[in-house]
């Protein structure tokens, strides 16, 4: 029974975590039609931020808010190389992502070496000495397990991430929600409606990123430490979070995208999580990961072959004029 | 006024496929003209509205609207006071949004994009009762995404959330094109009325000489990127579909079709 326990607490720990990315995906892929890379480097990015000032004894909730920023700015950056430069959406983020292997590794060996050139150890650890997000208030105030099963976690990484769906729904419901909706949907739309439509592009990739570095951060809770390569395999994880939650509940309609992106999240770490349970090897991880978003994909196509190709040809007719 | 003065336009400049679509075109658009643009396919129409709404750039000539020379001026900017309706009626709402939410965004037209609620409630009867006018029975599926709409349906939004908010200027693009006959006739109605009672200036391309000849105050035939042939007050009432064939007929003669 404990280990049944054991393993729900894993998944749920990181699936609450990893929703953040998938709700950030929501805005950018599914909202702004953007496949955005930059997340590998900003999920990063919020670790090390968060990681960083912990280390220098900053409370853990500013910490947070500082990986929220990094995120935004870095989003914002690969929106105005699309917006404003006109390099397209996959380029932008490999270039932004790239640039940020670099900051990355120098900002945590200067923030913690005072080495500019990025040659000594680039790894954090979030020791004992540290007072992380679990040990300050509210956190704090939870029993840290529950008959030997960890609640804590579970609890704070879950209040979170409905916190920021939340945020999330309210701001897509603000004007300036509606009009990053309206942007990802008709952009010339937008336009005639007298507002640059890369404004709202801009703004959404950061939003996603600020959500994926927030990600990061939180994730160091769980790892324990902040490593350089943290950040790989997290485009693969938000967007197959995002997807197996659409697809599976594409005909649930009282629900919320954002709440079905959590629950894809969940979904998807649970087959992850028990594939390891099961005896897989750590190093098949990533194989497994590429594995359960295929099928998640092919599961998704099939699903919405019809619709796709009317979008298809409302395209084609679109161009015509 | 919309003045349009010395107009040079070449698509594809150095290439092998360039075209000098237009040279030295010259047209002036006075306050409170309703104007009717015909002409054969590929003479220009489509071309000279983007032109004045800044959708594609100009190689030379000056764009004055209210007196002032727009043509630096980014696309978006100059829809403050323009208003357009496209020929495809995807183009004018946003599918994905409810048709309430398509009209608080028309609603805000001109005014700030912040974080204050986007569907604001005390507006919603004011939406269902301009809905209620169209006589489509949009009013009682405010909730519905406008993609789920009609044709049609979302032709007649369009044009009655581009006029929501003050314009002085109001472009149609074959906006009536893609409907049935019925349909078509509806919206051509509520494009007079709504253009009457604003007192907006319009310009609308059409292929129904019968609209070009029913509606508006004047008409122009457009050819090859010239004007060659333009009518207004009782020489445009006078004028008959019969006239405009004619001379659509005349012109392709010259052409040796
Ligand atoms: N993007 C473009 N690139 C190159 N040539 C273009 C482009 N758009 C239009 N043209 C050319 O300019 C000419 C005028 O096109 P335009 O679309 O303005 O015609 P129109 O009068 O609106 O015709 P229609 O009645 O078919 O809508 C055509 O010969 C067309 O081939
Ligand atoms: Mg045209």
């Amino acid at each position: 029974m404990s280990v049944f326990f054991n393993t729900c607490e894993v998944f749920l720990e990181s699936g609450f975590v990893f929703s953040l990315i998938a709700m950030g995906y929501y805005l950018s892929y599914t909202i702004l039609d953007f496949p955005d890379l930059t997340v590998e480097g900003t999920f990063l990015s919020g670790a090390v931020v968060y990681g960083l000032l912990l280390h220098h004894g900053v409370s853990p909730w500013f910490a947070l808010l500082a990986a929220f920023l990094v995120g935004f700015l870095f989003g914002t950056l690969t929106g105005v190389l699309n917006v404003k430069l006109k390099i397209r959406p996959l380029l932008c983020g490999i270039l932004v992502s790239t640039m940020l292997i670099t900051v990355n590794l120098v900002a945590v060996t200067a923030g913690i070496a005072g080495d500019f050139k990025g040659e000594t150890s680039s790894m954090i650890t979030i020791g004992r000495a540290m007072e992380t997000l679990m040990e300050v208030f509210p956190a704090s105030l939870l029993p840290d397990k529950v008959s030997g099963i960890g609640l804590r976690n579970v609890v704070v990484f879950f209040v979170l991430a409905i916190l920021l769906k939340l945020l999330l729904d309210l701001f897509l419901k603000t004007k300036c929600g509606l009009l990053l909706r309206a942007s990802g949907d008709n952009a010339q739309f937008v336009v005639t409606q007298a507002k640059d439509a890369g404004n709202s592009k801009i703004l959404g990739l950061a939003i996603g990123n600020a959500y994926a570095a927030v990600s990061g951060a939180l994730y160091t809770e769980i790892s324990g430490s902040v490593n350089q390569s943290m950040g790989i395999g997290m485009v693969v994880i938000g967007l197959a979070s995002l997807i197996i939650g659409l697809s599976v509940f594409s005909r649930v309609h009282f629900m919320k995208a954002t709440t079905k992106v959590i629950i894809g999240a969940i979904i998807y770490q649970a087959c992850l999580t028990v594939a390891q349970k099961l005896g897989m090897p750590s190093a098949y991880n990533k194989l497994i990961m590429a594995f359960i978003f295929t099928i998640a994909l092919i599961f998704s196509e099939y699903k919405k072959h019809g619709k796709h190709r009317a979008k298809h040809r409302e395209r084609k007719e679109s161009s015509h004029d | 006024m919309i003045e349009l003065r010395n107009i040079t336009k070449i698509y594809n400049p150095g290439e092998i496929t360039e075209m000098t679509l237009f040279h030295d075109f010259s047209l002036t658009v006075e306050d409170g003209e309703f104007l009717s643009i015909v002409g054969s396919n590929g003479s220009g129409k489509t071309s000279m509205l983007n032109i004045i709404c800044g959708s594609i750039p100009i190689e030379k000539g000056e764009i004055i609207i209210n007196g002032k020379n727009i043509a630096g001026t980014p696309e978006f900017r100059r829809y403050t006071n323009i208003g357009r309706v496209y020929q495809n009626p995807s183009m004018g709402t946003c599918p994905s949004l409810t048709i309430t939410e398509n009209m608080a965004l028309a609603d805000n037209k001109g005014g700030k994009f912040g974080l204050s609620m986007g569907v604001n409630k005390k507006r919603i009867a004011y939406y269902r009762e301009m809905l209620s006018t169209l006589g489509l029975g949009l009013e009682d599926k405010m909730d519905i995404r406008a993609g789920s709409l009609s044709g049609g349906q979302r032709q007649a939004m369009a044009l009655l959330m581009t006029t929501m908010t003050p314009i002085d200027f109001l472009i149609l693009d074959e906006h009536t094109a893609a409907l049935d006959p019925k349909t078509a006739e509806l919206i051509m109605q509520l494009t007079d009325k709504i253009v009457r009672e604003k007192k907006i200036t319009a310009m609308m391309v059409t292929h129904n000489l019968r609209y070009a000849v029913e509606y508006g105050n004047r008409v122009i035939m457009m050819h090859g990127g010239n004007v060659v042939f333009d009518r207004k007050g009782t020489e445009k009432a006078a004028t008959s579909v019969q006239d405009l064939l004619g001379l659509f007929n005349e012109i392709s003669i010259e052409c040796g079709n």
